[in-house]
Protein backbone atom coordinates (compact mmCIF):
# COMPACT_ATOMS: atom_id res chain seq x y z
CA UNK A 1 0.00 0.00 0.00
CA UNK A 2 1.51 3.18 -0.87
CA UNK A 3 2.01 5.50 1.91
CA UNK A 4 -0.29 8.75 2.44
CA UNK A 5 0.34 12.47 1.88
CA UNK A 6 -0.14 15.32 4.05
CA UNK A 7 -2.90 16.42 1.78
CA UNK A 8 -4.68 13.32 2.33
CA UNK A 9 -4.09 13.59 6.13
CA UNK A 10 -5.70 17.15 5.90
CA UNK A 11 -8.67 15.80 4.26
CA UNK A 12 -9.76 13.10 6.10
CA UNK A 13 -9.12 14.44 9.78
CA UNK A 14 -12.24 16.46 9.65
CA UNK A 15 -15.21 16.99 7.58
CA UNK A 16 -14.93 18.51 4.26
CA UNK A 17 -17.45 21.09 4.55
CA UNK A 18 -16.93 23.41 1.73
CA UNK A 19 -13.25 22.65 1.13
CA UNK A 20 -12.38 23.18 -2.76
CA UNK A 21 -11.85 20.17 -5.52
CA UNK A 22 -7.98 21.40 -5.04
CA UNK A 23 -7.85 19.96 -1.72
CA UNK A 24 -8.46 16.50 -2.75
CA UNK A 25 -5.59 14.37 -2.76
CA UNK A 26 -4.35 13.79 -5.90
CA UNK A 27 -6.04 16.89 -7.36
CA UNK A 28 -3.72 19.87 -8.05
CA UNK A 29 -4.04 23.02 -9.81
CA UNK A 30 -4.47 21.89 -13.49
CA UNK A 31 -6.79 18.57 -12.74
CA UNK A 32 -9.02 21.28 -9.84
CA UNK A 33 -9.12 23.77 -13.04
CA UNK A 34 -10.66 20.77 -15.58
CA UNK A 35 -13.15 19.44 -12.30
CA UNK A 36 -14.39 22.91 -11.98
CA UNK A 37 -14.85 23.74 -15.75
CA UNK A 38 -17.06 20.61 -15.81
CA UNK A 39 -19.18 21.78 -12.70
CA UNK A 40 -17.16 19.92 -9.96
CA UNK A 41 -16.34 23.22 -8.07
CA UNK A 42 -16.45 21.60 -4.09
CA UNK A 43 -14.99 18.27 -3.19
CA UNK A 44 -18.43 17.29 -2.15
CA UNK A 45 -19.57 17.09 -5.55
CA UNK A 46 -16.80 15.01 -6.33
CA UNK A 47 -18.00 13.11 -3.45
CA UNK A 48 -21.74 12.77 -4.71
CA UNK A 49 -19.59 11.41 -7.63
CA UNK A 50 -17.88 8.97 -5.95
CA UNK A 51 -21.25 8.00 -3.81
CA UNK A 52 -23.48 7.61 -7.10
CA UNK A 53 -20.65 5.35 -8.86
CA UNK A 54 -21.42 3.49 -5.32
CA UNK A 55 -17.94 3.58 -4.20
CA UNK A 56 -16.70 1.47 -7.03
CA UNK A 57 -12.91 1.78 -7.75
CA UNK A 58 -12.47 1.33 -11.24
CA UNK A 59 -15.72 2.96 -12.59
CA UNK A 60 -14.16 5.78 -10.05
CA UNK A 61 -10.92 6.24 -11.81
CA UNK A 62 -12.45 5.69 -14.97
CA UNK A 63 -14.70 8.60 -14.37
CA UNK A 64 -11.78 10.43 -13.15
CA UNK A 65 -9.73 9.81 -15.85
CA UNK A 66 -12.20 10.98 -18.25
CA UNK A 67 -13.04 14.04 -16.78
CA UNK A 68 -9.83 15.85 -15.88
CA UNK A 69 -7.02 13.28 -17.31
CA UNK A 70 -5.92 12.27 -14.41
CA UNK A 71 -3.19 9.66 -14.30
CA UNK A 72 -3.27 6.19 -12.31
CA UNK A 73 -1.65 7.60 -9.20
CA UNK A 74 -3.74 10.94 -9.29
CA UNK A 75 -6.59 8.44 -9.91
CA UNK A 76 -5.33 6.11 -6.49
CA UNK A 77 -4.81 9.25 -4.36
CA UNK A 78 -8.35 10.80 -5.08
CA UNK A 79 -10.15 7.60 -4.24
CA UNK A 80 -8.33 6.64 -1.61
CA UNK A 81 -8.53 10.03 0.01
CA UNK A 82 -12.50 10.03 -0.59
CA UNK A 83 -12.79 6.23 0.51
CA UNK A 84 -11.20 7.09 3.86
CA UNK A 85 -13.20 10.17 4.10
CA UNK A 86 -16.26 7.85 3.79
CA UNK A 87 -15.37 5.22 6.60
CA UNK A 88 -14.70 7.91 8.82
CA UNK A 89 -17.20 10.46 8.14
CA UNK A 90 -20.56 8.91 6.29
CA UNK B 1 -27.53 -35.86 -48.42
CA UNK B 2 -24.74 -37.79 -47.27
CA UNK B 3 -24.97 -39.06 -43.90
CA UNK B 4 -22.46 -38.04 -41.31
CA UNK B 5 -22.73 -41.37 -38.86
CA UNK B 6 -23.04 -44.02 -41.61
CA UNK B 7 -20.87 -46.88 -40.13
CA UNK B 8 -20.86 -49.69 -42.57
CA UNK B 9 -20.49 -52.59 -40.42
CA UNK B 10 -24.21 -51.43 -39.17
CA UNK B 11 -25.54 -51.24 -42.61
CA UNK B 12 -27.13 -53.78 -44.33
CA UNK B 13 -25.66 -56.02 -47.14
CA UNK B 14 -27.84 -55.17 -49.55
CA UNK B 15 -27.65 -51.37 -48.60
CA UNK B 16 -23.73 -52.05 -49.06
CA UNK B 17 -24.33 -53.22 -52.40
CA UNK B 18 -26.48 -50.48 -53.12
CA UNK B 19 -24.23 -48.13 -52.15
CA UNK B 20 -21.09 -49.66 -53.97
CA UNK B 21 -23.66 -49.35 -56.91
CA UNK B 22 -24.13 -46.05 -56.40
CA UNK B 23 -20.65 -45.14 -56.42
CA UNK B 24 -19.36 -47.07 -58.99
CA UNK B 25 -17.30 -49.57 -57.22
CA UNK B 26 -16.97 -52.92 -58.52
CA UNK B 27 -18.81 -55.19 -56.66
CA UNK B 28 -17.48 -58.28 -55.58
CA UNK B 29 -18.55 -62.19 -56.37
CA UNK B 30 -22.15 -62.67 -55.35
CA UNK B 31 -21.64 -65.19 -52.31
CA UNK B 32 -19.42 -62.24 -50.71
CA UNK B 33 -19.72 -62.43 -47.00
CA UNK B 34 -21.03 -58.81 -45.57
CA UNK B 35 -17.62 -57.86 -44.49
CA UNK B 36 -15.97 -57.73 -47.88
CA UNK B 37 -18.68 -55.61 -48.86
CA UNK B 38 -17.54 -53.32 -45.72
CA UNK B 39 -14.12 -52.99 -46.71
CA UNK B 40 -14.98 -51.89 -49.47
CA UNK B 41 -17.12 -49.78 -48.36
CA UNK B 42 -14.75 -48.45 -46.11
CA UNK B 43 -11.94 -48.16 -49.33
CA UNK B 44 -14.13 -46.62 -51.24
CA UNK B 45 -16.76 -44.65 -49.96
CA UNK B 46 -15.36 -43.36 -46.83
CA UNK B 47 -12.43 -41.30 -48.64
CA UNK B 48 -14.83 -39.59 -50.86
CA UNK B 49 -17.10 -39.35 -47.90
CA UNK B 50 -13.78 -37.50 -46.35
CA UNK B 51 -13.30 -35.28 -49.12
CA UNK B 52 -17.25 -34.23 -48.65
CA UNK B 53 -16.74 -33.93 -44.92
CA UNK B 54 -14.05 -31.42 -45.20
CA UNK B 55 -16.13 -29.01 -47.09
CA UNK B 56 -19.22 -29.53 -44.60
CA UNK B 57 -17.48 -28.91 -41.92
CA UNK B 58 -15.91 -25.27 -43.34
CA UNK B 59 -19.82 -24.98 -44.41
CA UNK B 60 -20.19 -25.69 -40.85
CA UNK B 61 -18.48 -23.26 -39.29
CA UNK B 62 -19.13 -20.52 -41.85
CA UNK B 63 -22.41 -21.32 -41.26
CA UNK B 64 -22.05 -20.90 -37.22
CA UNK B 65 -19.66 -17.90 -37.53
CA UNK B 66 -22.75 -16.51 -39.96
CA UNK B 67 -24.73 -16.95 -37.19
CA UNK B 68 -22.75 -16.45 -34.78
CA UNK B 69 -21.70 -12.55 -36.62
CA UNK B 70 -25.46 -12.13 -36.61
CA UNK B 71 -26.25 -12.93 -33.06
CA UNK B 72 -23.82 -10.80 -32.28
CA UNK B 73 -24.66 -7.73 -34.58
CA UNK B 74 -28.22 -7.94 -32.72
CA UNK B 75 -26.38 -7.54 -29.31
CA UNK B 76 -23.91 -4.66 -30.22
CA UNK B 77 -26.10 -2.15 -30.25
CA UNK B 78 -24.11 1.19 -29.96
CA UNK B 79 -24.30 1.64 -26.02
CA UNK B 80 -25.29 5.29 -26.69
CA UNK B 81 -28.02 4.58 -28.63
CA UNK B 82 -30.14 2.35 -25.62
CA UNK B 83 -32.03 4.16 -22.85
CA UNK B 84 -31.11 3.90 -19.05
CA UNK B 85 -32.82 0.74 -18.54
CA UNK B 86 -31.56 -0.92 -21.58
CA UNK B 87 -27.93 0.04 -20.62
CA UNK B 88 -28.21 -1.21 -17.13
CA UNK B 89 -30.09 -4.71 -18.53
CA UNK B 90 -27.01 -5.01 -21.45
CA UNK B 91 -24.37 -4.20 -18.38
CA UNK B 92 -26.37 -6.91 -15.94
CA UNK B 93 -26.09 -9.89 -18.99
CA UNK B 94 -22.40 -9.27 -18.78
CA UNK B 95 -22.14 -10.14 -15.28
CA UNK B 96 -21.94 -6.37 -13.71
CA UNK B 97 -24.37 -4.73 -11.47
CA UNK B 98 -24.32 -1.38 -12.58
CA UNK B 99 -25.82 1.81 -9.75
CA UNK B 100 -28.02 4.33 -10.87
CA UNK B 101 -27.72 5.79 -14.65
CA UNK B 102 -27.62 9.71 -14.24
CA UNK B 103 -26.61 12.57 -16.26
CA UNK B 104 -22.74 12.23 -14.79
CA UNK B 105 -22.65 8.14 -14.49
CA UNK B 106 -23.85 7.78 -17.78
CA UNK B 107 -20.80 8.30 -19.92
CA UNK B 108 -18.94 5.66 -17.59
CA UNK B 109 -21.31 2.98 -17.97
CA UNK B 110 -21.36 3.19 -21.26
CA UNK B 111 -17.77 3.01 -21.67
CA UNK B 112 -17.79 -0.08 -19.47
CA UNK B 113 -20.47 -1.65 -21.65
CA UNK B 114 -18.14 -1.25 -24.65
CA UNK B 115 -15.38 -2.78 -22.68
CA UNK B 116 -17.12 -5.19 -21.76
CA UNK B 117 -18.17 -6.25 -25.35
CA UNK B 118 -15.25 -5.85 -27.37
CA UNK B 119 -13.96 -9.03 -25.26
CA UNK B 120 -16.78 -11.33 -26.01
CA UNK B 121 -16.72 -10.82 -29.77
CA UNK B 122 -13.22 -12.06 -29.53
CA UNK B 123 -14.42 -14.74 -27.81
CA UNK B 124 -16.94 -16.35 -29.61
CA UNK B 125 -14.77 -16.28 -32.79
CA UNK B 126 -11.52 -17.60 -30.87
CA UNK B 127 -13.95 -20.23 -29.04
CA UNK B 128 -14.37 -21.95 -32.24
CA UNK B 129 -10.83 -22.78 -32.69
CA UNK B 130 -10.42 -23.35 -29.05
CA UNK B 131 -13.20 -25.74 -29.15
CA UNK B 132 -10.85 -27.62 -31.36
CA UNK B 133 -8.30 -27.38 -29.11
CA UNK B 134 -9.88 -27.98 -25.63
CA UNK B 135 -12.06 -29.97 -27.06
CA UNK B 136 -14.75 -27.59 -25.22
CA UNK B 137 -17.44 -28.55 -27.86
CA UNK B 138 -20.11 -28.20 -25.21
CA UNK B 139 -19.45 -24.31 -25.17
CA UNK B 140 -19.68 -24.33 -29.20
CA UNK B 141 -23.25 -26.55 -29.12
CA UNK B 142 -24.48 -23.71 -27.27
CA UNK B 143 -23.34 -20.71 -29.10
CA UNK B 144 -25.00 -22.50 -31.96
CA UNK B 145 -28.14 -23.39 -30.26
CA UNK B 146 -28.24 -19.76 -29.16
CA UNK B 147 -27.49 -18.23 -32.64
CA UNK B 148 -30.44 -19.86 -34.07
CA UNK B 149 -32.87 -19.27 -31.46
CA UNK B 150 -32.69 -15.88 -31.55
CA UNK B 151 -30.79 -13.06 -28.93
CA UNK B 152 -33.53 -11.88 -26.72
CA UNK B 153 -34.94 -15.47 -26.15
CA UNK B 154 -31.69 -16.50 -24.13
CA UNK B 155 -30.67 -13.53 -22.32
CA UNK B 156 -31.16 -15.18 -18.60
CA UNK B 157 -29.04 -18.02 -20.08
CA UNK B 158 -26.84 -16.30 -21.96
CA UNK B 159 -25.82 -14.34 -18.72
CA UNK B 160 -25.61 -17.36 -16.87
CA UNK B 161 -23.04 -18.81 -20.09
CA UNK B 162 -20.90 -15.70 -20.47
CA UNK B 163 -20.32 -15.30 -16.70
CA UNK B 164 -19.29 -19.35 -16.77
CA UNK B 165 -17.44 -18.51 -20.32
CA UNK B 166 -15.95 -15.28 -19.08
CA UNK B 167 -14.73 -17.31 -16.29
CA UNK B 168 -13.76 -19.97 -18.25
CA UNK B 169 -11.96 -17.38 -20.59
CA UNK B 170 -10.41 -16.00 -17.14
CA UNK B 171 -8.15 -19.20 -16.76
CA UNK B 172 -7.11 -18.25 -20.68
CA UNK B 173 -6.30 -15.24 -20.34
CA UNK B 174 -3.80 -15.92 -17.78
CA UNK B 175 -1.28 -17.34 -20.16
CA UNK B 176 -2.10 -14.64 -22.62
CA UNK B 177 -0.95 -12.30 -20.10
CA UNK B 178 2.94 -13.53 -20.61
CA UNK B 179 2.82 -12.97 -24.44
CA UNK B 180 4.34 -10.17 -25.88
CA UNK B 181 3.62 -7.19 -25.01
CA UNK B 182 1.89 -5.73 -28.14
CA UNK B 183 -0.88 -7.98 -26.26
CA UNK B 184 -0.95 -6.59 -23.37
CA UNK B 185 -1.70 -3.19 -23.86
CA UNK B 186 -5.06 -4.39 -24.96
CA UNK B 187 -5.67 -7.78 -22.93
CA UNK B 188 -4.99 -7.11 -19.23
CA UNK B 189 -7.09 -3.81 -19.17
CA UNK B 190 -10.08 -5.54 -20.78
CA UNK B 191 -9.43 -8.81 -19.22
CA UNK B 192 -9.04 -7.77 -15.56
CA UNK B 193 -12.57 -6.01 -16.02
CA UNK B 194 -14.32 -9.00 -17.09
CA UNK B 195 -12.78 -11.11 -14.66
CA UNK B 196 -12.73 -9.06 -11.57
CA UNK B 197 -16.45 -9.12 -10.83
CA UNK B 198 -16.37 -6.51 -7.77
CA UNK B 199 -13.59 -7.35 -6.03
CA UNK B 200 -10.58 -4.73 -5.96
CA UNK B 201 -7.34 -5.43 -7.02
CA UNK B 202 -4.52 -2.45 -6.70
CA UNK B 203 -1.23 -3.35 -7.65
CA UNK B 204 -1.70 -5.52 -10.27
CA UNK B 205 -3.83 -2.79 -12.00
CA UNK B 206 -1.65 -0.39 -11.83
CA UNK B 207 0.75 -1.87 -14.51
CA UNK B 208 -1.53 -2.70 -17.32
CA UNK B 209 -3.15 0.85 -16.43
CA UNK B 210 0.31 2.87 -16.45
CA UNK B 211 1.09 0.91 -20.00
CA UNK B 212 -2.10 2.14 -21.03
CA UNK B 213 -2.03 5.47 -19.66
CA UNK B 214 1.27 6.19 -20.67
CA UNK B 215 -0.15 5.90 -25.07
CA UNK B 216 -2.90 8.19 -24.24
CA UNK B 217 -1.66 10.84 -21.53
CA UNK B 218 1.19 12.63 -22.84
CA UNK B 219 0.43 16.02 -22.20
CA UNK B 220 -0.34 15.42 -18.73
CA UNK B 221 2.55 13.63 -17.88
CA UNK B 222 5.02 17.59 -17.60
CA UNK B 223 1.89 18.52 -15.38
CA UNK B 224 2.32 15.56 -13.24
CA UNK B 225 5.85 16.37 -13.02
CA UNK B 226 6.02 19.46 -12.14
CA UNK B 227 2.79 19.31 -9.22
CA UNK B 228 5.11 16.02 -7.76
CA UNK B 229 8.46 15.89 -8.03
CA UNK B 230 9.12 14.52 -5.41
CA UNK B 231 8.16 11.10 -6.45
CA UNK B 232 10.32 8.80 -7.59
CA UNK B 233 9.67 7.44 -11.08
CA UNK B 234 8.77 3.54 -10.71
CA UNK B 235 8.30 1.48 -13.84
CA UNK B 236 5.47 -0.65 -12.83
CA UNK B 237 3.91 2.43 -11.06
CA UNK B 238 3.68 0.31 -7.71
CA UNK B 239 4.71 2.54 -4.59
CA UNK B 240 5.70 0.28 -1.52
CA UNK B 241 6.43 1.11 1.71
CA UNK B 242 8.31 -0.70 4.46
CA UNK B 243 5.82 -2.46 6.77
CA UNK B 244 6.20 -1.69 10.36
CA UNK B 245 8.67 -3.80 12.32
CA UNK B 246 8.05 -6.60 14.73
CA UNK B 247 8.65 -5.94 17.90
CA UNK B 248 11.75 -6.67 19.25
CA UNK B 249 11.68 -9.81 16.26
CA UNK B 250 15.09 -10.85 14.48
CA UNK B 251 17.35 -7.66 16.65
CA UNK B 252 14.76 -5.22 16.05
CA UNK B 253 14.75 -2.25 18.35
CA UNK B 254 11.78 -2.72 21.30
CA UNK B 255 10.02 0.79 20.69
CA UNK B 256 8.03 -0.03 23.90
CA UNK B 257 8.96 -2.15 27.29
CA UNK B 258 6.20 -4.29 28.68
CA UNK B 259 6.85 -5.39 32.15
CA UNK B 260 8.18 -8.88 32.75
CA UNK B 261 5.78 -9.97 34.94
CA UNK B 262 2.22 -8.76 35.71
CA UNK B 263 1.90 -7.70 39.34
CA UNK B 264 -1.65 -8.40 41.07
CA UNK B 265 -2.38 -5.21 43.38
CA UNK B 266 -1.73 -7.86 46.16
CA UNK B 267 1.89 -8.70 45.49
CA UNK B 268 2.43 -4.63 44.82
CA UNK B 269 1.05 -3.74 48.26
CA UNK B 270 3.26 -6.41 49.93
CA UNK B 271 6.53 -5.33 47.89
CA UNK B 272 5.67 -1.71 49.20
CA UNK B 273 5.32 -3.30 52.56
CA UNK B 274 8.65 -5.00 52.44
CA UNK B 275 10.18 -1.56 51.17
CA UNK B 276 9.35 0.24 54.68
CA UNK B 277 10.00 -2.46 56.86
CA UNK B 278 13.21 -1.98 57.76
CA UNK B 279 12.55 1.79 58.42
CA UNK B 280 9.44 0.51 60.59
CA UNK B 281 11.70 -0.95 63.20
CA UNK B 282 13.76 2.06 63.42
CA UNK B 283 10.87 3.65 64.01
CA UNK B 284 9.80 1.15 66.69
CA UNK B 285 12.79 0.84 68.37
CA UNK B 286 12.83 4.76 68.85
CA UNK B 287 9.31 5.01 69.99
CA UNK B 288 10.01 2.63 73.05
CA UNK B 289 13.15 4.52 73.56
CA UNK B 290 11.41 7.99 73.80
CA UNK B 291 8.80 5.65 75.70
CA UNK B 292 11.18 4.55 78.23
CA UNK B 293 12.89 8.20 78.88
CA UNK B 294 9.45 9.79 79.28
CA UNK B 295 8.71 7.27 81.89
CA UNK B 296 11.59 7.73 84.11
CA UNK B 297 11.66 11.08 83.60
CA UNK B 298 7.88 11.07 85.03
CA UNK B 299 8.98 8.78 87.69
CA UNK B 300 11.69 11.10 88.56
CA UNK B 301 9.42 14.27 89.21
CA UNK B 302 6.42 12.21 90.67
CA UNK B 303 7.67 10.71 93.47
CA UNK B 304 11.25 10.00 95.02
CA UNK B 305 10.12 7.08 97.48
CA UNK B 306 11.35 4.38 95.23
CA UNK B 307 14.49 3.71 95.99
CA UNK B 308 15.77 2.92 92.72
CA UNK B 309 14.94 6.19 91.73
CA UNK B 310 16.96 8.09 95.07
CA UNK B 311 20.11 5.64 93.72
CA UNK B 312 19.25 6.83 90.32
CA UNK B 313 19.37 10.16 91.40
CA UNK B 314 22.11 9.90 94.00
CA UNK B 315 24.42 8.28 91.18
CA UNK B 316 23.53 11.08 88.87
CA UNK B 317 24.37 13.64 91.62
CA UNK B 318 27.71 11.81 92.23
CA UNK B 319 28.58 12.45 88.91
CA UNK B 320 29.31 15.95 89.49
CA UNK B 321 31.33 15.75 92.99
CA UNK B 322 33.00 19.27 92.29
CA UNK B 323 29.75 21.02 92.54
CA UNK B 324 28.02 18.30 95.25
CA UNK B 325 29.37 19.73 98.05
CA UNK B 326 26.83 22.86 97.60
CA UNK B 327 24.25 20.32 96.06
CA UNK B 328 24.32 17.99 98.60
CA UNK B 329 22.95 20.54 102.07
CA UNK B 330 20.42 21.44 99.14
CA UNK B 331 19.44 17.89 98.35
CA UNK B 332 19.60 17.04 102.49
CA UNK B 333 17.13 19.59 102.59
CA UNK B 334 15.60 18.70 99.54
CA UNK B 335 14.77 15.24 100.52
CA UNK B 336 13.25 16.02 103.70
CA UNK B 337 11.04 18.63 101.88
CA UNK B 338 9.58 16.13 99.90
CA UNK B 339 9.31 13.82 102.95
CA UNK B 340 7.31 16.52 104.59
CA UNK B 341 5.39 17.20 102.03
CA UNK B 342 3.89 13.51 102.18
Amino acid sequence: MSSTSQKHKDFVAEPMGEKSVMALAGIGEVLGKRLEEKGFDKAYVVLGQFLVLKKDEELFRDWLKDTCGANVKQQGDCYGCLKEWCDSFL
Amino acid sequence: MPLFEEDPAHLSKSRLKSDLVAHSVALPPAQSKKDVYVELHLKHIDQKNAADFSSDEEDQVRDVADKEEDAEDAEIPDPSGLTDDDLKAALLEHGFKAGPIVASTRAVYEKKLRKLLQPDGQDHLNGAEKGVVYSDSEEEDEEEEEGSQGAKEETVERSDQTQQESSQNGDFFYPQCFLPSSRLLDMPIVDKHSMKNQSLYYTPKASPYKWGMKLSQEPVKDTFKDMFPDTQATPTGIHATRRKPIKGAAGRPIQYVYPDTPASPTTQERRAVERRLVPIQIQILVFLIVVVLLYLIYACVEDNSFSPFVALLESLNQGSDGEEGLLLPAETQDTPALSGQE
